[in-house]
């Protein structure tokens, strides 16, 4: 089985900075981290590796005696290996480093100055493009969405350019030879499962797996690993300048506006009753929670 | 409360800010401590909220001049009941004094008004590019005022120490209405008794704190926790002592049972995930540069495998530390209701062992158990004695003595960081010397003849 | 549609709105009039078309998004689109979009929507710009679609440079078009098609469960000033009839009168509701904590010098079994009574007493 994780790299939303006057995001400010719920995805992904570990491990012991070799072979072997792979500038390296320190057999960072301002449709097809150059995946995750660009897009436009089959907001994942059987967290106002032939995109939520501390002994390693790059070129017949970056964006930001922070009305009132219930009922209907016609 | 009292108090500060209101009231009773200790209160006392230190000056001396009981409350959040009124008495709640005179960046110090809480500091300092204040006591709804007369410790005290170390000059208020300045923005300054030391610790029973000059730092910008199960405790603490000496000292290190790390996650919905061992350390650390952190990981880990520790975790990002320091502070949660007494005893560093060996023993002697939670890099010990059945034990006052004992016998204190408040004034007589209760009992008097301030606190 | 004459269309030739109407369960989303509303203030003319497309089962109410201010509905009927499964609705689409060429093509971003849309803007080779909060035309009347980013705290202005242009728009964003029983209904029923093999099934929908506060866009709280368990029952009446949760401040979980799941505070849950409405909370430092995001904040509290008047929008100073009671009477009427889906109950017909029935000139099945 082999296992794709997408990733992207964000700044930590907890400490990020805006700039209203420049209308700007200052992403010196906060230190860049893997998207929450991409982290999420790819403890999904480390999850069912020691799923499938422990299946094949009962297969193995129910194996009839004599069959050595093979019982030796299931010992060694790896049954699924988890790539990462993340599109961003080369300091995105780090966030790759932390991919590795979480479980992660296979780094790959797709960087190019040609890829940069791409938007999500040129986004996703620069992804699909590495995703069919490193090619022969089983199941390729990520997070529902990401917690900057929130557009929740990526994924399913990945997969529309894959030609592969998507499910979003998933809880649960559990495989079988060809097929993924998803849990779909809320759809429409219910949950769904959902069947899907792989090889698929799924986009988990957070309630997937929380994402569990990688040891001190695998973080100091994933200082020193070495990180596999993909460019343009590496993308040879499947990719063309057109298609990525600024260029192969059909959505382009005309500006950027960071709100300034609203000064409260801090309005107290004092025994009018109605005059309170009138106040801010209409601001409840401003903001769409109650309809007019009310006080 | 005399009608005439509360009019006064009204023309002090306007009526939107004084009330004697029974419901009004209730949240001005009690602080954080545990229901069956807690101070039998009054339920005769009006609360003021006074905005200056003007405001405060006149309460002051109409309370002398009435020979009315003061009580200062910050942020509630003590541990010995000191902001409980168990007179008729008036409440002076600092909240509205929040303002932040000053961030000194050349100085490096902020003059802060002492309603000012702990989270409005460090909301105010993230403004500045990499300013910050070590001190932590764990709930940041603590007011500065507050931090600095009850000198607050909490976890980072391994290495920032705790709050008197950090507090430069304060702007008090005398029971006679007189306001004093004390100290300032001086690094030496070796003119006369430093008052300013004395009030810090005195619990709000010599004057009212009104205004703090306290240090600021630079921002250490990486930090990482490293949790670390150790088989046996004596391991852990091998370690602890070991990482003291190494050099790298951590911002804190802390212990708690490994079954408290593992229910207190479980009560939150999470999982503890150091799965073996006995004897879990979280060891935080904090460094200017990423290199410095990894060099500094490196070198614990290494000290913690030699003293037999297993697998050791890493939780780099906030999110991840915050996890682990929510489980170590919401331990109370898990075992509230289980807790008659709790402790907050503190010994030299080497004797922790031995002193947490004592405890365990004594507990096993009465057939019963106590939860050990420790600051264990700086000697501060919180454990606690059990219900039976729902009720106090009739044991309880002789193991509490018993407990002590041990405590004094490894040169140890009754307090390290709570303070005595309302709930420990017997206990500090088991420790202290005589002579020294009488000079306390002295300087109580210069301050405050007609002993209005806070009474029944301290000494 | 989109305009018969070629004035009409761009130069790429495309023209005209299209709204693509959600529906679940047999009902048409709200979200869908929310869109038609958001549109008609989009035409680039006034007699720019503005059309809607409705996928679904047969016995849709299709003639209510005419009675909202769609000029055509074009009602693709299935019973495989009771299921919400991306790759069947996003054949349909497409094939719908590629043959009428509309300029632009507005979705709800419901869950069901941010899942599908990108697939067809993908399939479509266009651009998307997702969960919008706001939509103008610009001097050429091309659309300036606004949305919020790094957690509401930037809005991005985004133009699309492709045809069409293509945006999903927050629900709850916009106010509902006006039900006009007197616009003329006209309704063109089509077939679905299938032509690639089923990767993506649905074998099962499961009704949900509970939501954590922490989700919800309008919380009630309550404190100290509630004297009894019981009388929480008011404070979730009012929770309800605004479609939000009842939160508590830490004083009643202590006091055993609610579960700590509804805890708002430092040490319970933090939360960042549309509306926070705080009834007979003071506010102390660590419940403050734990709300002070709040878009907007209303406090109900005796005392005036409560710190939580600090940090409300909107206080009033008097006792809340007083005035909760004339907030219920007052707001509880026109609340929207959101399910915990998100899907609201349908509180616009029975405010109105009656469903329309007739049967509508495109053939609707009852």
């Amino acid at each position: 089985m082999k296992i794709l994780v997408l990733v992207k790299e964000v700044p930590d939303m907890e400490r990020v900075k805006f700039d209203s006057e420049r209308g700007v995001v200052d992403r010196s400010s906060a230190e860049a981290e893997i998207n929450p719920f991409d982290e999420s995805a790819l403890q999904a992904a480390v999850d069912l590796k020691e799923q499938l570990r422990t299946q094949e491990g009962a297969r193995a012991g129910t194996r009839p005696e004599g069959d050595t070799e093979a019982g030796s072979h299931a010992e060694t072997e790896e049954p699924a290996e988890i790539t990462v792979l993340t599109m961003g500038p080369p300091r995105a390296e780090k966030s790759l480093r932390d991919a590795y320190a979480r479980g992660a057999d296979r780094c790959v960072l797709l960087t190019d100055r040609a890829f940069g301002g791409s938007d999500t449709c040129a986004t996703a097809r620069t992804l699909a493009a590495a995703v069919r150059r490193l090619g022969g995946f089983d199941l390729i995750l990520c997070g529902e969405k990401s917690v900057d660009g929130d557009t929740a897009q990526v994924g399913a436009e990945t997969a529309e350019f894959l030609g592969l089959p998507h499910a979003y907001y998933a809880e649960k994942i559990s495989l079988s030879v060809a097929e993924a059987f998803v849990t779909v967290e809320n759809l429409g106002g219910r949950k769904q499962i959902r069947r899907l032939t792989l090889p698929a995109v799924v986009g988990v939520t957070k309630n997937i797996a929380s994402p569990k501390l990688p040891t001190v002994r695998r973080k100091l390693e994933s200082l020193e690993i070495s990180i596999e790059t993909i460019g343009l070129e590496d993308l040879n017949g499947l990719l063309t300048a057109d298609e990525t970056g600024f260029k192969g964006s059909p959505t382009k930001v005309a500006k950027i506006r960071v709100p300034e922070e609203l000064q409260k009305e801090n309005l107290l009132i004092r025994e009018d009753a109605d005059r309170f219930i009138r106040v801010v009922g209409e601001k409840l209907v401003e903001r769409g929670i109650i309809q007019e016609g009310c006080r | 409360m005399r009608e005439q009292i509360i009019r006064e108090l009204i023309d002090i500060t306007g009526p939107d800010y004084v009330t004697a209101d029974r419901e009004q009231i209730q949240s001005y009773i009690f602080d954080q401590v545990e229901e069956t200790y807690r101070p039998e209160p009054s339920r005769d006392f009006v609360v003021v909220k006074p905005g200056r230190t003007e405001e405060v000056s006149q309460i002051m001396k109409l309370a002398s001049r009435e020979k009315i009981p003061v009580v200062v409350r910050g942020g509630g959040t003590g541990l010995a009941g000191g902001c409980t009124p168990i007179y008729s008495s008036i409440v002076i709640s600092m909240e509205r004094m929040n303002r932040i005179v000053e961030i000194d960046a050349d100085n490096m110090m902020a003059v802060l008004e002492a309603g000012v809480t702990l989270m409005e500091l460090l909301t105010e300092l993230e403004k500045y590019e990499g300013l910050s204040f070590p001190v932590h006591p764990g709930d940041e709804g603590a007011q500065m005022g507050g931090m600095a007369v009850t000198n607050a410790g909490g976890a980072r005290a391994v290495r920032h120490g705790v709050m008197r170390k950090h507090i430069m000059g304060v702007e008090a208020v005398l029971p006679s209405g007189e306001v004093l300045e004390l100290g300032g923005k001086l690094i030496k300054n070796n003119a006369g008794y430093n008052l300013t030391q004395l009030l810090l610790g005195s619990e709000g029973t010599l004057a009212v704190i009104t205004r703090v000059i306290l240090k600021i730092y630079p921002k250490d910008k990486y930090s990482a926790t490293i949790v670390a199960p150790f088989p046996h405790f004596e391991n852990a603490c091998r370690a602890v002592m070991d990482i003291l000496k190494s050099g790298s000292v951590p911002l804190a290190v802390e212990y708690m049972d490994k079954r408290l790390f593992v229910g207190t996650a479980e009560m939150l919905g999470l999982e503890w995930q150091a799965k073996e061992g006995d004897s879990d350390l979280l060891i935080i650390l904090s460094e200017k540069t990423e290199e410095q952190l990894y060099n500094s990981v490196r070198e614990i880990n290494e000290i913690c495998r030699k003293n037999s520790c297993l697998e050791t975790l890493f939780a780099g990002k906030k999110r991840e530390q915050d996890e682990l320091l929510l489980v170590r502070s919401q331990h109370y949660e898990y075992i509230k209701n289980d807790i008659c007494d709790s402790f907050d005893m503190a010994v030299p560093v080497s004797q922790v062992p031995a002193f947490i060996g004592d405890l365990k023993h004594l507990a096993e002697e009465y057939h019963t158990g106590t939860n050990v939670i420790a600051h264990i890099a700086d000697g501060n010990v919180h454990n606690d004695i059990l219900y039976v059945d729902g009720k106090i034990p009739n044991y309880a006052a002789e193991l509490k003595q018993r407990m002590y004992d041990a405590c004094f016998s490894h040169g140890g204190t009754i307090t390290g960081e709570h303070g005595v408040g309302k709930i420990r004034v017997n206990d500090l007589l088991r420790q202290k010397d005589p002579a020294e209760l009488e000079l306390m009992r002295g300087i109580k008097k210069v301050f405050d003849p007609d002993n209005i301030m806070n009474p029944g606190t301290v000494i | 549609m989109m305009g018969g004459e070629n004035s009409m269309k761009n130069e790429n030739g495309f023209g005209g709105i299209l709204v693509i109407a959600e529906q679940c369960g047999g009902e048409i989303h709200r979200v869908s009039y929310e869109l038609l509303n958001k549109a008609s203030g989009l035409k680039r003319r006034p007699d720019t078309a503005l059309d809607c497309l409705l996928l679904g089962p047969a016995g849709l109410a299709a003639q209510e998004l005419n009675f909202r201010g769609a000029d055509t509905v074009y009602y693709i009927q299935g019973e495989e689109f009771e299921q919400q499964e991306e790759l069947f609705y996003k054949e349909n689409i497409v094939d719908f979009i590629r043959e009428k060429k509309p300029e632009t093509v507005l979705m709800g971003a419901t869950a069901f929507g941010r899942s599908l849309a990108p697939r067809v803007a993908a399939a479509l080779g266009t651009g998307l710009t997702a969960d919008c909060t706001d939509l103008q035309l610009d001097e050429d009347g091309r659309l300036i679609q606004i949305r919020p980013a790094f957690s509401d705290n930037i809005f991005a202005h985004i133009r699309t440079a492709a045809d069409p242009q293509m945006a999903t728009v927050r629900y709850k964003e916009f106010r509902e078009a006006k039900r006009d029983e007197k616009l003329p209904v006209k309704i063109e029923v089509r077939r679905p098609c299938r032509s690639a093999d089923v990767l993506s099934q649905v074998v099962e929908n499961i009704p949900l469960g509970d939501l954590d506060i922490s989700e919800a866009e309008v919380i009630v709280a309550a404190g100290r000033g509630v004297r009894r368990k019981e009388d929480l029952e008011m404070l979730s009446e009012l929770a309800q009839a605004l479609g939000g949760q009842l939160g508590v401040s830490r004083a009643l979980v202590d006091a055993g009168m609610a579960p700590s799941a509804r805890q708002v505070g430092y040490s319970g849950n933090r939360v960042k509701p549309k509306v926070y409405i705080a009834c007979g909370i003071s506010g102390a430092p660590q419940h403050l904590a734990g709300m002070k995001e709040s878009d907007m904040i209303v406090a109900v509290n005796t005392d005036p010098s409560a710190p939580i008047f600090r940090l409300a929008d909107y206080g009033f100073v008097g006792d809340l079994y007083e005035i909760v009671p004339q907030m219920i009477a007052a707001w509880g009427k026109g609340g929207r009574q959101a399910d915990r889906s998100g899907r609201p109950a349908d509180d616009e017909g029975t405010a109105d007493g009656e469903r329309p029935v007739e049967s509508a000139e495109g053939g609707l099945e009852q």
